[in-house]
């Protein structure tokens, strides 16, 4: 008995702890889930605010899965057409004035999508958190917060992800990135809860580099539809990033 | 003058040795100044070599762009910089320019370049670029028929993207709206040849580059010629003067590194230079010496009727001056035909020097003021400093001894 009640002792903190990073999990995965559906199409206005320029972009993007995603810029004029698509962990720009498709390559990834303070990484990576980080959460009355920290085989550049959930309505409220030794490097807020289709979620995405004064990016969803059955494997072929439009 | 009278009569009075000694400074004088003569001309060459063919011999950018190349950090009030320029009575032509990196790509090759934009006219003015073109003719501002616009390429991309003449090149870069600059160019000609510093390079008109980078009319640097590159500095700071926004740079800054090893190497050469004055002067010195030691007996007549070991020093001082400026004199009148042959025609370099594709045969030296003047003034101070130890020695002899001396 007094054995047994040792052994108990010894596994309880380990059932705490699994349950927890279960619920965090839980509570993440539908935060992904909420911008993407099993499909979406969307259409999105990105703003770019720098020291030297202001920059809108409008485009429109569709996604299937976790895994499959495709952006498209309708204007400004100069840059219409330009496309990216996004296969698993593999990214691809196509540029209709040159009739080019290129791959981004790998040490490309810790740049910039489209002069914005996104990073390629940050469309290829976003949606498998779950998989890649150890997941620790406290909560207060009304926030979840998460804790990421990579897992020894992830390639990540962060040294931690703080990631903060209000309880009701269940939305993300804000995501810290911090470097390897702790700094906080950039802080994503989601701003602006709105309804599509039934659906409420936040309409801008803010990302603010805290290490580039001055700069911004906000991402406004325009327009947003889940579950499109027009959406599918085609959609994300080379021969549609190629189809002039 | 009774001091100058005497000097000249001692002169005057061990003729062949006088000569002889003074010889021996005349070539010491025409040494130094043929190899400062040439040694300034190269320097000159060199120097014209990147300043005429690429630099300018002033560049005008906004902020630190020099060190600090930034796609935004340009120069926007274009009418002042470039009233400014047009007024100032010094400087003889100027050009904008916009730069940036760039990869390109060929039929099947990529290749890291640099997109430099320039004014098909004024360019011309200011570098060599029309004189470098290799193949092909010198682009145009039109675009061609199928609406592409016209780029020249350095010999280096043309090799490594396996591109000639009237192929199409590829540019994406980033566009100073942090958009993704990207277009179809065709190559007019083909720049330079594998040792230029541009063999990289892919020029594009100005209006073309500024609209291939989204820069609207901004341009990165103004480069300009000036009517010698020696007052590249003084005009710098009085252009400096009138455009306080912006940051003028004369060619050695732009060019610092190579201009402190230019420093570096003068003070070798003039330490070389030095070492000809003192062998000869070893050769004076003797002279001197054996001037004063033969007249033991006279100076000391001069001491017992009343000359100051003072004026004995100037004596002594005096006659070899005389004796170095005459010889300095002859030395000038000489070697004058020579250097003027040197900086008009020059040696024959047996093997032509290729500077970013552009052939100098000729070594060239310097015709100036300066080189004259600076191993005359060099010649004549080594002279006096020369002639005081004799001369202490001269003022020491007591009249007493030195009358018994023969």
């Amino acid at each position: 008995m007094k054995r047994f009640i040792l052994l108990l002792c010894l596994y309880l903190p380990f059932t705490t702890t699994a349950s927890e990073e279960a619920r965090a999990r839980s509570i993440i995965d539908e935060m992904e889930q909420l911008y993407r559906g099993d499909s979406s199409d969307a259409t999105i206005t990105m703003e770019v605010e720098t020291p030297q320029y202001q920059r809108t972009l409008k485009m429109t993007g569709q996604s299937l899965g976790k895994e499959l995603a495709f952006f498209r810029i309708l204007s400004p004029k100069k840059d219409r057409g330009v496309a990216t698509l996004k296969r698993d962990e593999e990214m691809w720009n196509y540029f209709p004035k040159i009739n080019k498709v290129i791959k981004v390559p790998p040490s490309m990834m810790m740049g910039s999508w489209m002069g914005s303070d996104f990073t390629n990484d940050d469309l290829v990576k976003e949606t498998q958190l779950i998989d890649a980080y150890h997941l620790s959460m406290t909560e207060d009355k009304a926030m979840y917060r998460v804790t990421l920290t990579p897992k020894e085989q992830t390639v990540t550049v962060w040294g931690k992800i703080d990631y903060v959930i209000s309880k009701d309505p269940l939305l993300p409220v804000s995501q810290s990135f911090y470097d390897e030794d702790g700094e906080k490097i950039r802080e994503l807020t989601f701003l602006e809860p709105r309804e599509y289709e039934g659906k409420l979620m936040p309409s801008i995405l803010e990302m603010t580099p805290l290490n580039k004064e001055g700069h911004k990016t906000r991402i406004i969803y325009d327009a947003i539809t889940f579950n499109v059955p027009g959406i599918t494997k085609q959609t994300f072929s080379m021969r549609n990033l190629k189809s002039r439009f | 003058m009774l001091t100058l009278r005497i000097a000249f009569r001692n002169i005057l009075r061990q003729k062949r040795r006088s000569l002889l000694t003074g010889l021996s400074m005349t070539g010491g004088y025409m040494l130094f100044v043929f190899a400062y003569s040439l040694l300034e001309g190269s320097y000159g060459n060199i120097i014209d070599i990147f300043t005429l063919d690429n630099t300018g011999h002033i560049q005008v950018h906004k902020e630190d762009y020099l060190d600090k190349p930034k796609i935004y950090k340009s120069v926007q009030d274009r009418a002042t910089v470039e009233s400014t320029l047009s007024d100032h009575p010094k400087v003889k032509s100027f050009t904008p320019r916009v730069f940036s990196p760039a990869l390109a790509y060929g039929t099947d090759k990529t290749a890291p370049s640099r997109v430099i934009g320039v004014d098909t006219e004024t360019e011309p003015t200011v570098s060599r670029l029309r004189e470098k073109v290799s193949e092909g003719n010198y682009f145009s501002t039109a675009p061609d028929a199928d609406g592409y616009y016209e780029a020249m390429i350095g010999h280096g991309l043309a090799t490594s993207l396996k591109i000639g003449v009237a192929d199409e090149i590829v540019l994406i870069s980033q566009g100073a709206d942090g958009s993704i600059a990207n277009d179809i160019f065709v190559v007019a000609a083909i720049i330079g040849n594998r040792t230029s510093f541009d063999r990289m390079a892919v020029y594009l008109p100005l209006a073309t580059a500024q609209e291939f980078l989204a820069m609207g009319g901004d341009v990165h640097e103004y480069a300009m010629l000036i009517d010698h590159r020696d007052n590249s500095r003084r005009v710098a700071d009085e252009l400096a003067g009138f455009l306080p926004d912006l940051t003028v740079s004369p060619w050695e800054e732009v060019q610092a590194t190579f201009y402190r090893t230019m420093q570096s190497d003068r003070q070798g050469n003039n330490f070389m230079m030095g070492l000809i004055v003192f062998i000869v002067f070893i050769g004076v010195l003797n002279t001197v010496l054996m001037s004063v030691l033969e007249r033991t007996r006279e100076f000391g007549v001069l001491r017992a009727i009343g000359a100051r070991p003072a004026s004995l020093i100037r004596l002594i001082t005096l006659e070899t001056s005389i004796l170095a400026t005459i010889s300095v004199l002859l030395g000038m009148v000489l070697i004058a035909p020579m250097v003027y042959w040197l900086s008009q025609v020059g040696f024959l370099v047996p093997e032509p020097i290729d500077m970013g594709g552009i052939e100098f045969q000729h070594m060239k030296g310097e015709f100036s003021l300066q080189v004259f003047l600076t191993p005359m003034m060099f010649m004549l101070v080594t002279a006096i400093l020369i002639s005081i130890p004799p001369g202490i020695r001269a003022a020491r002899i007591l009249p007493k001894e030195a009358m018994g001396a023969h």
